[in-house]
């Protein structure tokens, strides 16, 4: 038992480079701004919306939160940017950090609160709190911090469990029947794309993918137990699903394609990137 | 295990750890987070976010079942009838959020005013509407394949005021 707390105490908080920290904030940080400018832009629509049809959440209960006008989306929106701007050059990453979680996060509560939810957006809450407790990371620090770990792997964790509580959902709303029922039927037929009409053509397809979905979300766990490569292997095949979805019914998680950049060795990416556009630009210096 | 093996084999570089208070917290956070998503996955519905079940694409489609995909059309003072842009650039609200709440829309179609009064605000430009008609395209299935489709009206609202809207 003490054996196997000490053990799990040591995969939550095993140590993990700054600068890979760096990276994602930079990615995580650069996504709020484009998300809330151009993506996911609903919340400040309904700031327009009458507030006949705001439909306040638990959260919003608890909170007192009201319901939205153009002055309060406007504030979180542009809160959103600034806080992330400052977020991105690495200064005050605790201040700039929580005040990102702070506006994104009410943000997307005021876009949630008028009928629809888009469940996929609850783990990059917990990315954006988890980034501020790390404290400063340059990009050129590669000295390992457990504090680090912990949000990379808190990152990971919520990524991955947002994977296997969607196929319990499945099982708990569906049914184990839901396997072969036509959700992404009608997913297709009610938002389909040129490519998602090909397969209303040939439903088996779908019916397929609906197996490989509920067998690949239940099992999205075993990640944690492989190696290295094959780890990265499986979050090259996510983004590969993902990519497939966009493709048919035009939905993309996008928070959630961020947070799967947790489980990549990003420094070392960067670090191989530089080397190669180095010598290719000093190759031609070093011949003349 | 694993923290000892990298301690060993990357002795050159330093590692910085965690006082023992700031791992009971992370660890308390950790624990908390856990409890709400599950608590919400297993009992909690979609006013729990961010701890609500993740049931998009959740339900199952009968085979043999219908797929509805709900619109509104809106006759306007320059005589024509349009679709009214259920997008939140359009009126400000979503296709999805129209359907999440057309009980309260079928119960009361007075509510339809506030869509009407969205349009004449958000797009002054656009011709009035005079009148709103919430109605489902609803496709029938047979085996998993659509064999027809037809429409279905739920709701019509009579514009209250069309040239006074602002």
């Amino acid at each position: 038992m003490g054996g196997a707390v000490t053990r799990l105490a040591g995969w939550l908080f095993e140590p993990a480079p700054r600068s890979r920290v760096a990276l994602l904030r930079l990615a995580v940080y650069a996504f709020v701004i484009v998300d809330v400018l151009a993506l996911h832009t609903s919340g400040w629509y309904h700031g327009f919306a009458d507030p006949v049809w705001y439909q306040p959440l638990e959260a919003g209960r608890l909170l007192g939160l009201p319901a939205a006008t153009v002055l309060l989306v406007e504030g979180l929106k542009w809160g959103s940017v600034g806080a992330a701007l400052v977020a991105l050059t690495g200064r005050w990453p605790r201040a700039a950090g929580w005040a990102v979680a702070l506006t994104w996060s009410w943000y997307q509560y005021v876009a949630f609160s008028y009928g629809k939810v888009d469940h996929d957006r609850g783990d990059f809450v917990v990315a954006l709190l988890l980034l501020p407790t790390v404290g400063l990371a340059h990009l050129g620090d590669d000295r390992r911090s457990q504090a680090a770990g912990f949000a990379l792997r808190g990152v990971q964790l919520a990524a991955i469990a947002t994977y296997v509580l969607s196929g319990v959902a499945k099982l708990r709303f569906g049914g184990p029947e839901w396997v072969n029922s036509a959700t992404l039927l009608r997913a297709v037929v009610r938002r389909g794309s040129p490519i998602g009409e090909l397969f209303v053509q040939v439903p088996w397809v779908l019916h397929a993918m609906q197996w490989v979905l509920m067998v690949a979300e239940l099992t999205a766990w075993a990640i944690f137990f492989l190696p290295d490569r094959w780890r990265r292997l499986v979050v090259l095949a996510w983004y590969l699903f993902h990519a497939v979805t966009y493709a048919t019914i035009t939905i993309a998680f996008w928070p959630h394609l961020v947070m799967l950049l947790a489980f990549l060795p990003l420094e070392r990416y960067r670090d191989s990137a530089v080397r190669r556009w180095r010598s290719r630009r000093s190759t031609p210096l070093t011949t003349a | 295990m694993a923290v000892a093996a990298v301690d060993a084999a990357d002795d050159r570089v330093s590692i910085t750890r965690l006082s023992r208070t700031s791992v009971a917290w992370r660890a308390l956070f950790t624990a908390l987070l856990v409890g709400l998503a599950v608590n919400g996955s297993v009992r909690g519905n979609d006013i729990a976010w961010p701890f609500a079940p993740m049931s998009q694409f959740a339900f199952g489609v009968d085979l043999d079942g219908q797929i509805r995909s709900t619109y509104i059309d809106a006759d306007t003072t320059a005589g024509t009838t349009v679709r009214v842009p259920l997008s939140a650039s359009g009126v400000g609200l979503g296709r999805a959020e129209v359907e999440g709440q057309l009980p309260r829309i079928v119960a009361e179609p007075a509510l339809l005013q506030a869509i009407a009064v969205a349009a004449a605000r958000r797009h002054p430009s656009w011709p009035r509407y005079t009148r709103l008609r919430v109605a489902q395209e609803i496709s029938q299935l047979r085996d998993g394949k659509v064999v027809s489709t037809r429409t279905e009206q739920l709701a019509d609202w009579t514009v209250v005021d069309p040239q006074g809207l602002r």
